[in-house]
């Protein structure tokens, strides 16, 4: 069993939450759906039996991404919507999450579930092979939420606090490898913002 | 770009702060005044001396000029032109701060053609001068100003030839003479300020103090607007408009202030037939709680429509003669656009409690906050171990490692230091593994990452003393935790479960390298796995695999009162655990709270501990103790000799 040097394991989740980091809030601030960077949506991960993404929000336990998408589309509607007040018009508020913090710990250096076997033994010919890449890392980001009201320009701010576990993703990684866009996803999402 | 450079600056000498930006010239620099001024002459020219405001605008659209300027924004040029008009204080300074500035006058196109213009045919003048002068180069006239014998004129001192040159030249049928002269330019201060005493005459008569009420309805039949020559010209109940609301809001420099003094606008019977006649009062006044738009003749909801997003406070506008009210829609579409709205034509059309429904709309909606969520498997892990962890964290940091850590167990703290916290940071920074701030691919990403019980026992011997709020006092404490599988497992190759642990919450901190003590907002993220076969003991199931700290630069606002308190039913802890043997009983529900209720709740410690009443344990707490529970029962033991019998609470 080829266990990761810590230094190796260290630089690999860095870089891969680094990446992380850069496409998950890019998507969230572009108000698109982040429904795909769980392993819920994932046939791999789904076929292998593995359970859907505890994803739990504020303290409300949401059982699939969409969820949360329709939540973060809730966020960006001012409220009366739904309660029939034909009296307002309602326009979306740009949400934008700014990341100020990040810290990561490799809390599996030897992750297997629903490996390909390719990336299970070790190939003598790429001395790193699998390395790197079979890594299980907890990720906490934190930073400020802002609300912007297009009409005055009145601005409201919330901190939020994100802790994610993130798998590897072996459909991505056995195709393009470890310096793929989306090469880890969500098993775990816990989020509050105060 | 010379040109407007002195100019500006010398406009901003001025004592008038609000200079000649603001207002009625809103969309362009006070270098331009003049040219843009000529230009709005020529387009009221073109309106006909019968047209109204839209008749003018039309017409001045309609010519189908050549000049692309002409097709841009009339109603721009016009507050322009009545700013040239009214402001004219640009042309005072500007004449004294130009040092390389030469002063131009132009004769004999009285003659011409073009000076039958409105303008007198300063447009057209400045323009052919313009032209003629520049052959290679681009070269712009400055100040002008006409006077009944000579075209005034302010050019650079480079381009002075150029202009000279042009003596002979014909203008519309006229030829002309430049020529250089020490002269000052005429002033057109006088006449200036002799228009902006009528308008102020004029406003004085329609402002309505008690009410603060403008009321610059039918600007068309006053007298005073009607005996002036500027506004004759072409009629234009839009210029008078502007220069008055320009020199009414002008003398309050704040957005308060003028809320206070302009609480209601009339500009009834004006013959509108579009806001953007008027727009600008939006921009003056945004915040106007009452408007009277009737007699006017806005005859669809389109024509209203520029003021969509405007006048947010608004509470009652009147319409009544106005085409507009007549369509099925228009109430419907009003209270979408003004959601302040209560009264319309007199007729109450949305009751307070509406308006306030209606002004939630305006606020985001961020999701929902709920207590904390604690799904561990039934087996009480996670409180057991918060239970035995922050006491000890605060406590005996070193047996806090001898009981949950081992030498794969990882620590790191992150902090994201800010300007608004007492505490100083410094104590933090050099250990934090923020990454964010230091880089993927730094050194310290991976020398701040702390492996194994002696190295982070070490670390935590540097860092602050601390005093966590007690388990039982859950609204301290936001905790979340759930199982999660695919852990390795130590004692071989198959997968474990682990739990995680997150902790938001607020400590009390001694930084006693600055003796400095205050509260520091925190979030706490663990993983606990299965303990390793050969760990020595004590020995729990579990271990700590990760542990992440981040302080935060923000206090939490204070938590809602009426949140529930979710109470557990006693259970034994699964897990013997290194502190006082009591069960959790109750979890954690809220969001830290502010820090007054942390300091109530040190009172009440401080006075059950020494038996003094609730006042003096405050004043020992908040003497030099400085909110430090320790420091605050220390100086109680040596000062309690002195202290009076009322100190302490009276026993029955």
């Amino acid at each position: 069993m080829a266990i990761l040097s810590r230094e190796r394991a260290v630089q690999s989740s860095a870089e891969a939450c680094e990446n992380f980091i850069n496409t998950y809030y890019k998507t969230l601030n572009e108000h698109k759906s982040v429904a795909s960077y769980y392993v819920t949506n994932n046939q791999t991960y789904c076929n292998a039996g593995h359970p859907p993404a505890d994803i739990c929000i504020n303290g409300l336990v949401l059982a699939t991404p969409a969820e949360w998408d329709a939540m973060l589309a809730a966020q960006r509607q001012a409220p009366g919507s739904s309660t029939a007040s034909s009296t307002t018009t309602h326009r979306p508020f740009p949400v934008t999450y700014e990341v100020e913090s990040w810290d990561a710990h490799v809390i599996n250096p030897d992750y297997r579930f629903a490996a390909p076997p390719a990336l299970l033994v070790p190939d003598p010919s790429k001395s790193d092979h699998g390395a790197g890449i079979r890594i299980m890392t907890m990720l906490t980001v934190s930073g400020t939420v802002h609300f912007t009201n297009e009409r005055d320009g009145e601005s409201f701010k919330q901190h939020f606090n994100d802790v994610f576990i993130l798998v590897p993703n072996w459909d991505i990684l056995a195709r393009h490898g470890k310096n793929a866009v989306k090469r880890y996803l969500i098993a775990s999402h816990n989020y509050r913002a105060f | 770009m010379a040109p407007t450079g002195p100019r500006n600056a010398s406009g901003n000498t001025r004592a008038t702060p609000r200079a000649s930006r603001g207002g009625i010239s809103k969309r362009r620099a006070p270098g331009k005044t003049d040219r843009d001024g000529d230009v709005s002459m020529d387009a009221a020219a073109g309106s006909g001396p019968n047209g109204g405001p839209a008749a003018g605008r039309g017409g001045a659209r309609g010519r189908g000029r050549k000049d692309t300027r002409g097709t841009t924004r009339a109603s721009s040029r016009i507050a322009e032109n009545v700013k040239n008009f009214v402001g004219g204080r640009d042309s005072v300074a500007t004449s004294k701060a130009l040092f390389n500035k030469v002063t131009l006058k132009v004769s004999g196109f009285q003659a011409s053609k073009a000076a039958q213009n409105d303008d007198g045919g300063r447009r057209a003048l400045t323009d052919f001068l313009e032209r003629k002068a520049s052959k290679d180069k681009k070269v712009t006239i400055g100040k002008s100003v006409m006077d009944k014998d000579y075209f005034w004129i302010s050019v650079n001192k480079g381009d002075v030839p150029d202009f000279l040159r042009l003596t002979g030249f014909i203008m519309a049928g006229a030829p002309i003479t430049v020529e250089e002269t020490d002269e000052k330019m005429p002033d057109v201060s006088s006449t200036t300020l002799e228009l902006k005493a009528k308008l102020t005459e004029v406003l004085a008569k329609r402002y309505n103090p008690e009410q603060r009420l403008l009321d610059l309805s039918a600007l068309g039949t006053d007298e005073i607007l009607r005996s002036m020559d500027v506004f004759s010209q072409g009629s234009r109940a839009e210029k008078a408009f502007r220069a008055l609301l320009r020199i009414a809001t002008d003398q309050y420099k704040t957005g308060d202030e003028k809320k206070e003094a302009f609480q209601a606008v009339s500009i009834a019977r004006n013959d509108i037939n579009d806001v953007g006649q008027v727009f600008q009062l939006a921009i003056e006044l945004p915040r106007l709680k009452r408007l009277d738009l009737s007699g006017n003749n806005l005859d669809t909801l389109a024509k209203m429509s520029k003021w969509r997003h405007r006048f947010k406070n608004l509470e009652e506008l009147h319409l009544t003669g106005n085409p507009v009210t007549a369509l099925s829609d228009t109430v419907s579409e009003l209270l979408k656009w003004f959601p302040n709205l209560q009264n319309l034509n007199s007729q109450q059309v949305r009751t307070p409690e509406e308006v306030a429904e209606s002004l939630k709309a305006q606020q985001p909606t961020p999701i929902p906050q709920l207590p904390s969520n604690l799904r561990d498997g039934d087996n009480n892990v996670a409180p057991a171990f918060l239970q035995a962890f922050f006491p000890l964290f605060d406590t005996d940091r070193d047996r806090l490692i001898s009981e949950f850590y081992d030498d794969d167990s990882w620590f790191s703290l992150s902090a994201m230091p800010g300007t608004g916290r007492a505490l100083p940071w410094k104590s933090y920074m050099k250990y934090s593994r923020n990454i964010q701030q230091i880089g993927s691919r730094s050194a310290s990403t991976q020398q701040r990452l702390f492996t194994g019980g002696s190295l982070i026992a070490d670390l935590w011997k540097a860092l602050p003393p601390t005093r966590h709020p007690g388990m039982d006092q859950p609204n301290q404490w936001l905790i979340d935790c759930h199982t999660f599988p695919n852990l390795a497992d130590p004692s071989g190759q198959g997968f474990a479960m682990g739990l995680q642990i997150i902790v938001q919450g607020q400590y009390e901190e001694a930084d006693l390298s600055a003796n400095v003590f205050g509260t520091r907002t925190f979030s706490r993220t663990f993983i606990l796995g299965p303990s390793k076969p050969n760990n020595p003991p004590p020995q729990h199931p579990y271990r700590v695999m990760s542990d992440q700290l981040t302080l935060h630069n923000w206090t939490p606002a204070a938590a809602p009162a009426s949140i529930p308190t979710i109470t557990a039913a006693p259970q034994q802890a699964a897990i013997a655990v290194p502190v006082a043997p009591q069960v959790v009983t109750t979890l954690p529900v809220q969001p830290a709270v502010s820090d007054d209720a942390l300091k109530a709740q040190l009172i009440q410690e401080v006075s059950k501990r020494t038996g003094m009443t609730a006042e003096y344990s405050e004043l020992c707490l908040s003497g030099t103790a400085n909110w430090n529970f320790e420091l605050a029962l220390k100086s109680f033991e040596e000062q309690k000799g002195n202290l009076p019998p009322t100190a302490f609470i009276a026993v029955a």
